[in-house]
């Protein structure tokens, strides 16, 4: 385990989201996301599926997710048609399409939340359905488009998921995506939708994930919203979590992401770094 | 039995009140006609038979004959509840298991430690008035069951992605559902007597029995009612999740 783990490379490179590494790193939200970077992965599957990484298969380990011709059917339909993705370790990836061209279903599969027909998805280098799944999904969080709020209180909803935490690190967390920590005491049924996203992410961000999957974050929100969860995506990924951001807005891609893939009819189109994709424009 | 004896020709004049119905239902334009006289006929040859079964079943059944018609009853609730859930893998056969739960553990109740008799004229009512409100019980869990999914998949999946598994992510709608199926057994239970003379009271007053007689047996029945009710919802909540659910604690439809 624990020669995986030193493997497993805690600073990312110096990419787009990595310039600002070094500024950050003294930040007290770097230092604690860095540890849970480096801690292991618990795989508990089947007896004898604590498999080592399948470096030699191909499945590199730099990565967090690797999807391998994945096809999901739902009915007539081909969801997923083939996709091959690369999702890698501590940076911010990028995934774009027109609506129905199965990003959402594709975050539901790394979680398994979906399964696919065919192919592979490869979490840390370990098949995802060789993870204990509820160890998966704590790891790798899904913050859905529309994030249903399950408390009454906003306190209650950060703690939801977590549980058992104290005051401070509920307002830490509130503070991180920009809420107002005095909101604690605030009915959940009285926040506007940019305020429920933010919460829904920081209820995430209280399991303190090593991944973020986060689907369409930003659509439909105010601007001062949408800043603060851009602010904090960029500050996450700093501190090394892994992101993997599905969105409409170019602009938003090339200021967050270091890599993108574009899905068109449930298939990767393309990919590269988000500046060079001109045709950003014609699918977002 | 020396209450108001029924006959053939009473029954005949009562159809009477058929045709009161029917006229109403012209008059009004209802576009029922039809159907009132069909629910009537149908009414009529389904009780009929029904009695000629159970003649049978008393006289020559005995206890193991009463049982095995207990078995069809609980059989038929289970394909009616199951039709209610719509959506939840399985539906009919864990209703009848559900229904069969329920009703069993209530009925061998009763019988072992001697609350009735094991006569086969107590078995097959006491045994349809417990199938028949279990089957009420299992059919609004079933129903609520598939209304959850369908309405709060969002807040489910936002649990599961959470990490938690998928009886804590159902917990709330499980609840809920349960309670949702209970809650007429529990009124009936309440108002009985102020607002209802239910039937098996009914039917001893109509037959002459003491009221007090009737009423103590009046008293068993909510008794068995409820706890059968509590059971088979119980019962069909537990499947009904683990049919929703898969291994991977994610919902299957």
């Amino acid at each position: 385990m624990a020669s995986r783990v030193s493997r497993v490379p805690a600073v990312p490179d110096a990419t787009r989201c990595g310039q600002q590494y070094g500024a950050v790193h003294a930040g007290v939200a770097a230092g604690y996301y860095a540890a849970r970077v480096r801690a292991a992965p618990g795989v508990t599957g089947a007896p004898g599926s604590r498999a080592e990484p399948r470096v030699g298969s191909g499945v590199a380990e730099e990565h967090a997710f690797v999807v391998d011709d994945v096809v999901l059917r739902r009915g007539d339909t081909t969801v997923l048609d083939r996709v091959a993705l690369r999702v890698p370790l501590g940076r911010c990836t990028a995934l774009v399409g027109r609506s129905g061209s199965g990003k959402s279903t594709l975050l539901r599969v790394l979680t398994r939340l979906a399964e696919p027909d065919t192919g592979a998805v490869y979490y840390r280098g370990v098949p995802v359905a060789e993870w204990d799944v509820l160890e998966l999904r704590r790891r790798v969080q899904l913050v859905a488009q529309n994030p249903a709020l399950l408390a009454g209180t906003v306190a209650e909803e950060v703690t939801v998921g977590a549980g058992g935490l104290g005051e401070e690190r509920i307002a830490e967390l509130l503070t991180r995506v920009g809420l107002d920590a005095g909101l604690a005491g605030r009915e959940t049924a009285a926040l506007s939708g940019g305020e429920a996203q933010r919460l829904a992410l920081a209820r995430s961000l209280a399991l303190e994930p090593d991944v973020l999957l986060l689907d369409e974050p930003t659509a439909a929100l105010d601007s001062e919203s949408a800043t603060a969860i851009e602010n904090a995506v960029l500050s996450l990924v700093r501190s090394g979590v892994t992101v993997l951001l599905v969105s409409h807005a170019t602009e938003q891609v090339r200021r967050l992401a270091d890599h993108a893939a574009v899905l068109v009819a449930g298939r990767v189109a393309a990919d590269g770094p988000p500046g060079e994709l001109t045709y950003l424009e014609e699918t977002a | 039995m020396n209450g108001a004896e029924l006959g053939w020709v009473e029954v005949g004049t009562s159809v009477l009140l058929v045709a009161v119905a029917v006229l109403v239902a012209a008059h009004q334009r209802l576009g029922l006609s039809k159907d009132v006289l069909l629910a009537a006929l149908r009414a009529f040859v389904q009780l009929i038979a029904v009695g000629m079964v159970l003649v049978v079943i008393f006289e020559h059944g005995g206890a193991l004959g009463a049982l095995g018609w207990v078995v069809l009853m609980v059989f038929i609730a289970g394909q009616v509840a199951g039709r209610r859930g719509k959506g939840v893998p399985r539906a009919r056969i864990i209703a009848t298991v559900s229904v069969a739960s329920g009703a069993g553990v209530a009925l061998a109740l009763l019988l072992l430690l001697d609350v009735f008799p094991s006569r086969p004229s107590v078995i097959v009512p006491i045994g349809g008035m417990i199938v028949a409100n279990s089957m009420q019980a299992v059919g609004l869990v079933l129903l609520r069951l598939a209304e959850h999914v369908d309405s709060s998949r969002a807040a489910i999946e936002a649990r599961l992605s959470l990490g938690m598994d998928s009886a804590e992510a159902f917990g709330p709608h499980r609840r809920s559902s349960a309670r949702a199926a209970l809650l007429p057994a529990i009124d009936a239970t309440k108002v009985v007597g102020l607002i209802s003379l239910p039937g098996a009271m009914t039917g001893l007053i109509l037959a002459g029995v003491d009221p007090l007689t009737a009423i103590r047996y009046q008293i068993v029945v909510m008794y068995m009612i409820l706890g059968a009710a509590a059971l088979a919802a119980a019962v069909a909540v537990h499947l009904g999740q683990r049919r929703l659910f898969d291994q991977a604690q994610r919902l299957r439809v």
